[in-house]
């Protein structure tokens, strides 16, 4: 207990922030990081706070508003105008497209694989439907040795034959820890896209005929479109998170770290870091027949970071009236959020 | 149901962070041990909320802080318990209060705004084309025509010149705070 220690704690906590927001973050920088936390609670606390801040300093948009300018305004000038309009805007944000690599179909490849197996298969170990209703989560052991855990409202159907291993996302969205073995690939349908695993682990889910898959551990290789479309498979390695669809692939790479965390569903809590309160009412949605319903354009574009229950969005609505110029209007079976 | 720790932390502790420097700064002799103390009474109440929240949170953290001190005066015998002043100062009662939450909400903005207002000029440039333009740290760089690496130390600096600002308090122990923050201001312009 010193005075250098206090302010060694708080140049890393602040270090720590400045760097996981920079552009080159990597798997090493994250078990670093991870140590540093693990290491003791005064390290874990002082982290909190600049967290803290640095989610806080995004509302300096609010503020902001209307001003598009590179520099901001001088001190003391630009508070007034933005706090007395009884509106506050928020810009809308530009498309970050550049982060991500969009992939459109080339080469007319047509495959056709694994569509064998399924005729000439012979013995069935297991042939079984699962689902959860909404708000549930649950965790199945299937016959193959692999487990599967099935997000709020999702069902499957599981095929394990002699030579296949296929799974069928119905509706919702599912994570696979895949049991090696080698000479039955793991097939995973959603809509007209496929995902094939050996022994790996990721996520698929479900939206309407195409797919997010998220991977965590191992490589899968995905399909786009289904076997027989245009676009040639991709194969994915961990950290990958991909939305598949009719038109193509889009691949964003991050680290494992932060892939895991897009699948924190699967403990019962939702993570958000700057999230669209859009975004973010859709994923506390798909956990209560109780919906947040956000009409107004300025509510579904702020921004949120944090940690909340998968089902406990009141607790969430309490927290943004708090915090954020947000009025939650209960009607009915809804709660609708609004600016004021 | 209890909300995860984090977000706990975030909401109950930290927002009491100007009452607690004021208390410590009150009734702890060694006016530069402050941040320390106030580092340990973080650590321990994180540890202790652990397994289950405290119903009252402002409460629970003043305990806190107090017996950190306690066992500090036992400890190290160079504090004696006349430097703290009347024990039961120490005991005094804290009520929870909570004033109007869209009062809240406006105070928070007014004194985030504030805060941003103090930042030494190079990092409120930063910090505006971050947190503001949504731009990413390279982009920040370009746009400043500033190296990346500097870029993530004015990110750092600010978010700790920030916490200072933000969370410390504003309204009482105002001298102080000016005067510290006239210095961060003029070591900066130096440094440049």
């Amino acid at each position: 207990m010193s005075i250098e220690r206090a302010n060694r704690i708080e140049q890393e906590a602040a270090d720590w922030l400045a760097r996981r927001d920079s552009a080159s973050w990597s798997d090493n920088e994250q078990q670093a990081f991870d140590n540093w936390l693990q290491a003791s609670s005064l390290n874990r606390a002082e982290y909190l706070r600049m967290e803290h801040v640095w989610e806080e300093s995004l509302r300096l948009k609010a503020l902001g508003a209307g001003l598009t300018s590179n520099r901001p305004p001088p001190a003391g000038r630009w508070i007034f105008s933005a706090l007395m309009s009884p509106r506050t805007q928020f810009p809308s944000r530009p498309q970050m497209l550049s982060s991500i690599r969009f992939r459109v179909a080339a080469a007319a490849t047509i495959l056709l694989i694994a569509a064998g197996a399924y005729i000439s298969a012979v013995g069935i170990y297991e042939r079984g439907r699962y689902s959860t209703p909404v708000g549930k989560v649950t965790r199945i052991a299937i016959a193959d040795g692999s487990h599967i855990i099935l997000n709020t409202d999702s069902l499957i159907r599981v095929s394990l034959t002699a030579k296949a291993r296929a799974v069928e996302l119905r509706r919702g969205e599912a994570f696979f820890e895949v049991a090696k073995d080698p000479l039955r690939p793991f097939v995973v349908t959603a809509g007209s896209q496929r995902v094939i695993a050996v022994g790996t682990e990721f996520s698929v889910r479900r939206e309407g005929s195409d797919a997010e898959i998220v991977v965590t551990e191992g490589k899968v290789r995905v399909e786009a479109g289904g076997p027989g479309s245009p676009i040639p498979p991709e194969s994915l390695p961990a950290g990958s998170v991909a939305h598949a669809g009719q038109s193509g692939m889009l691949v964003k790479t991050e680290a494992v770290a932060m892939a895991e965390e897009r699948l924190s569903w699967r403990n019962g809590v939702l993570i958000f870091h700057e999230a669209t309160l859009a975004d973010a009412a859709m994923k506390f949605n798909r956990f209560t027949s109780h919906k947040i319903v956000i009409r107004d354009p300025k509510v579904a574009e702020m921004r949120i970071s944090g940690t909340f229950k998968a089902t406990n969005s009141e607790a969430f609505v309490r927290l943004l009236e708090h915090g954020y110029p947000v009025h939650a209007e209960v009607t009915g079976g809804e709660t609708v959020l609004e600016s004021h | 149901m209890d909300d995860p720790l984090e977000t706990w932390f975030k909401r109950e502790v930290l927002s009491q962070e100007g009452a607690l420097l004021r208390y410590l700064f009150r009734v702890w002799p060694r006016r530069d041990e402050v941040t320390d103390l106030r580092q340990e009474t973080y650590a321990r109440v994180l540890e202790a909320a652990a397994s289950s929240r405290p119903a009252q949170p402002r409460a629970f953290l003043f305990a806190i802080a107090r017996n950190l001190m306690a066992d500090r005066i036992r400890r190290e015998r160079v504090v004696s318990i006349e430097a703290v002043g009347d024990i039961d100062e120490l005991h005094v009662l804290i009520e929870e209060v909570t004033p109007e939450r869209s009062n809240i909400a406006r105070q928070e903005l007014k004194r985030l705004a504030a805060a941003f207002d103090l930042l030494p000029p190079k990092c409120r440039d930063v910090m505006w084309l971050r947190r503001v333009q949504e731009k990413s740290q390279k982009e920040v760089a370009t746009e400043m025509g500033i190296k990346e690496t500097t870029v993530e130390k004015h990110v750092s600096k600010a978010v700790r010149l920030l916490a200072k600002y933000m969370l410390g308090d504003s309204s009482s122990g105002e001298q102080t705070q000016s005067t510290e923050i006239a210095q961060e201001g003029n070591e900066h312009r130096t440094r440049q």
